[in-house]
């Protein structure tokens, strides 16, 4: 292990730990108003879909291209995610159908 | 009692080992490739955790860069955390400091979303929590030092594997919709973020847009109520 490896490893642990870190030790112990408490409850739908929508429009460096592959497969998943609401079959049909796409585009 | 509410997270961690294994696994080889030890790689995946900010310190360590760049790079990456980690704030009120250090340090993205696929699941049990995360690490760790020491012989972009994380994180997105406002939000947040991401740097797209959804859903539940009508909920929450 070299040493100046080890110290930026060492380096990016803390400053990633630290946005983890913060908020849940401490907004835990206050009682935050109502209202901010309800704001909270819609990050998660927020997040999740900035995470999702733009995969199929921006490719690996970050610049707008449509990807068809991943759009494509998508589709699918979104159908049968919603109607059945099975995490191991939406990533096991996704997995599938863009494999097997693979083949085709 | 705490025991069985670990085994229940662990279980519930497997789809996100599912997509972590390869992941690490190309993380591994990618590290390998880029000149760091095994040592240094899982030492990496320990303590950092963070999928993307890994693979993109490794691309600057293999173009020269050290130091404060790479520092400043990750610690904006991973600010989105701080959404996360507030948000599960609401769930663990008087819990032990201890616990929620070291649940907090192993949040991501995927058992995030994952744990509030059904929030009464999380609710003041930081023994699931810990399970589901912990298990998910894990699967992190052992794909990098896989990938370390195997990555030329395992293909992570075979078999469909690049869409495992995608159709989980679509299945726990839908998982969210539990009444008609959720849609409409869901229909705001991805066209914000794709607006956004088209000229911000980094991870921006990921805070701007829950600040400004959570608000838009907060500003329109006050006026219009609780909308109310999708036949298919949700795992539901109390």
């Amino acid at each position: 292990m070299r040493l100046h490896l080890f110290f930026l490893i060492l380096g990016m642990g803390i400053v990633t730990f630290l946005p983890r870190f913060f908020p849940m030790v401490f907004l835990s112990r206050w009682t935050l108003p109502e209202k901010m408490k309800r704001g909270l409850e819609y990050f998660p739908i927020s997040i999740l879909s900035s995470i999702v929508f733009p995969l199929f429009f921006f490719n690996g460096e970050g610049r707008m291209e449509v990807q068809p592959h991943l759009l494509l497969s998508s589709i699918p998943v979104f159908l049968f995610a919603w109607k059945v609401k099975s995490l191991w079959g939406s990533v096991l049909l996704g997995m599938a159908i863009y494999w097997g796409l693979g083949w085709i585009l | 009692m705490e025991d069985h509410q670990i085994k229940k997270g662990m279980i519930d961690a497997l789809p996100i080992v599912l997509g972590y294994l390869p992941v690490g696994v190309a993380f591994g080889l990618l590290a390998r490739q880029a000149g760091l030890t095994s040592a240094e790689i899982g030492l990496m995946s320990l303590l950092v955790y963070a999928g993307a900010s890994q693979f993109i310190a490794v691309e600057m360590i293999l173009k020269g860069m050290v130091g404060l760049p790479i520092l400043i790079t990750t610690f904006l990456i991973n600010l989105r955390h701080l959404l996360m980690s507030s948000t599960l704030s609401l769930y663990f009120q008087r819990n032990r400091p201890f616990i929620l250090t070291l649940l907090s340090a192993q949040l991501t993205d995927e058992s995030f979303a994952m744990a509030m696929s059904n929030p009464s699941k999380i609710k003041n049990q930081p023994h699931y929590l810990f399970g589901l995360q912990s298990t998910s690490h894990l699967a992190w760790i052992t794909g990098s030092i896989l990938g370390a020491f195997f990555g030329g012989w395992i293909h992570p972009q075979s078999y469909g594997i690049p869409f495992a994380l995608p159709a989980l994180f679509i299945c726990l997105l839908l998982l969210q919709l539990r009444n008609l406002l959720h849609f409409y939000l869901m229909g705001i947040a991805g066209a914000l973020s794709i607006l956004f991401k088209s000229f911000l740097p980094g991870n921006w797209y990921i805070i701007l847009t829950a600040l400004i959804t959570s608000g838009l859903g907060l500003a329109l539940e006050t006026r219009v109520g609780p909308l109310k009508g999708l036949p298919q909920g949700g795992t539901g929450k109390e």
